[in-house]
């Protein structure tokens, strides 16, 4: 897949700006903020919108007026809406056979198995958990077997068992030879995909490349997280006290909000700090103010 | 990087998660089977019966009988009576009302809920897609204006077989062409159910009634000269020749189907 100098705009605003990059098999994330125009690159580069400016091209052909680029690439959109009133069958077996393949009934069955959905379902997709509509949607984006799959935040809405299966998907259909791309939000969520690695911020690609250089790019920025735990206070002092954090804002009975200049290092060392001092701890989650601004510096004045 | 050529394997990837994926695509080709025609038509089907739809269809066909029971008990010329009554409230109001209520919601209600997406990345031809949403709004339209105004002609006229035959034949194709022209309206406007009845009620019922001019652009003009040359009585700003009727309902109904395949391989896709 190569995205060449494509902008995208609506009206005066600057959704996608001068963005070139390749994408190669196996897993790339496409990480930025909300907002940073990730969700308009991904429809862009399958075609759903055409670019202002530049160009996509997918297996060699332009997906926005190819029909077989289009048949090499699944999508996993963001937005929850699904045909609401059909079964889960019926929404795999549809995209199948749009697709015209040639077994949709056995592709049906291999996708299900894929996303670990029991194909047996008959409720409807309505009354599905976000999770299981969110696993629907993969297995849909799966079911032609496609070379190219971009998951728009496909991890929204799963539990952590969920992810985690998600997850192993995603390597086991980078590994397979697909060329995979998962946006992402969630700084914490893109170390867990893969190594490489595209950068989002205010609609122009600010950095490419191995996620652990990026990542100690990031680390240097003071990043700040929220911390949910049984005594917030004495977590506050004992993380100060300790030096991994460099300030504090006490936000409730069971929440404080910390920053530091070292996060890898935070996050290693916070649960040992809680558990030595009985403190049990609940969350832990960075703030996406914080990182817009490593965005921010990422992008440059 | 970028002007490189892409690494992705024409075979696609080498092992496959589950069996039977091989798109039958090939490249530069489209996906038209009539498999496929069938999945979108069942889809749009599917999504066409809803709870507040069946009322409307049982409170139309009830208001249907009920008006039908009472011409047929006036005094007048029951085949003109009749005839009249087809005309303005059938073909004017009930069949564009109930078309446009199916029809702007076969893919309009796609694009709102932004679900057309799970149809559109497929490499389905586009004509497929615009052809089974105006032929599932149909499949329902249809048989519902038929059915009920067909019992209001034949209430009303005391069972004349001109004025039913015409009513059937009128609403069938009248309801073809307003089916078609509201799928896309339904794909090319926000709330086209809103701007629908502004074009029934402004354009069709009121404006298209007022002049030879402007009835030759109105789809009821010609549904209505079916009607008449079927019961044989004269209908105002309906005196087209039946061959011209016949081709300009199927005229208007090609032309609909064909704008809604443009207007889907340039839409912008939530």
């Amino acid at each position: 897949m190569i995205v060449d100098n494509v902008s995208k705009s609506f009206g005066s605003l600057v959704a996608v700006s001068d963005v070139s990059f390749s994408i190669e098999p196996g897993v790339t994330a496409l990480l930025g903020p909300n907002g940073a125009g990730k969700s308009t690159l991904l429809r862009v580069m399958c075609g759903l919108t055409p670019p202002s400016s530049g160009s996509v091209t997918v297996a060699g052909g332009n997906p926005r007026t190819d029909a077989a680029a289009r048949a090499r690439i699944g999508l996993v959109p963001q937005q929850d809406g699904v045909f609401e009133r059909d079964r889960l069958h019926d929404f795999v077996h549809l995209a199948a056979v749009l697709s015209g393949v040639t077994d949709p009934d056995a592709a049906v069955a291999g996708a299900l198995d894929a996303v670990e959905l029991d194909p047996a379902l008959e409720r409807p997709l309505g009354a599905f958990s976000k999770g299981m509509r969110q696993r629907a949607k993969v297995a849909a984006a799966l079911v032609h077997d496609p070379a190219v799959i971009l998951l728009d935040e496909p991890l929204n809405g799963l539990d952590p068992k969920q992810r985690r299966q998600m997850i192993t998907l995603f390597h086991r259909l980078g590994e397979e030879g697909r060329t995979v791309v998962v946006s992402s939000h969630v700084l914490e969520e893109v170390e867990r995909f893969g190594t490489r690695v595209l950068v989002i911020a205010k609609g122009r690609l600010a950095a490419q490349g191995d996620f652990r250089a990026i990542r100690a790019l990031m680390n240097d920025q003071p990043l700040t997280y929220r911390i949910g735990c049984s005594d917030p206070r004495a977590a506050a002092a004992t993380l100060l006290t300790e030096g991994v954090i460099v300030s504090c804002e006490i936000k409730g009975a069971d929440s404080v909000e910390i920053t530091t200049t070292d996060a890898a290092a935070f996050r290693r060392r916070l649960p040992a700090i809680c558990s030595a001092a009985s403190i049990r701890l609940e969350e832990l989650s960075p703030l996406d103010a914080d990182l817009e601004s490593v965005f921010r510096y990422l992008v440059g004045p | 990087m970028p002007g490189r050529e892409s690494e992705i394997s024409p075979g696609g990837p080498a092992a496959l998660i589950g069996h039977g994926r091989r798109a039958a695509t090939g490249p530069g080709r489209a996906v038209q089977t009539p498999g496929a025609f069938l999945a979108l038509y069942r889809l749009v089907l599917r999504h066409q019966i809803t709870r507040g739809r069946l009322a409307l269809f049982a409170a139309v066909a009830a208001l249907s009988v009920v008006l039908g029971w009472l011409v047929g008990r006036s005094d007048g010329d029951p085949v003109q009576d009749a005839t009249d009554l087809v005309s303005a409230f059938g073909l004017g109001l009930v069949v564009p009302v109930i078309a446009l209520v199916l029809g702007s919601a076969a893919l309009g209600n796609w694009v709102d809920d932004e679900t057309l997406v799970y149809v559109w990345l497929r490499p389905v031809r586009r004509w497929l897609i615009a052809a089974a949403a105006t032929l599932a709004a149909a499949t329902v339209a249809v048989p519902v204006t038929v059915a009920s105004l067909s019992a209001m002609a034949a209430l009303g006229s005391g069972g004349d077989s001109g004025v039913i035959v015409g009513t059937v034949v009128s609403t069938a194709l009248g309801g073809l062409a307003y089916a078609a022209v509201f799928v896309a309206i339904g794909l090319l406007v926000r709330r086209a159910l809103l701007w629908g009845l502004v074009y029934v009620f402004i354009w069709e019922f009121f404006v298209a009634r007022a002049g030879a001019g402007a009835a030759r652009l109105s789809i009821n003009s010609y549904a209505a000269s079916i009607l008449a040359d079927f019961s044989g009585v004269e209908i105002r700003l309906a005196d087209r020749a039946i061959g011209t009727s016949y081709l300009v309902l199927a005229g208007v109904t090609a032309l609909a189907v064909a704008f809604t395949t443009w207007r889907l391989s340039r839409a912008n896709v939530a």
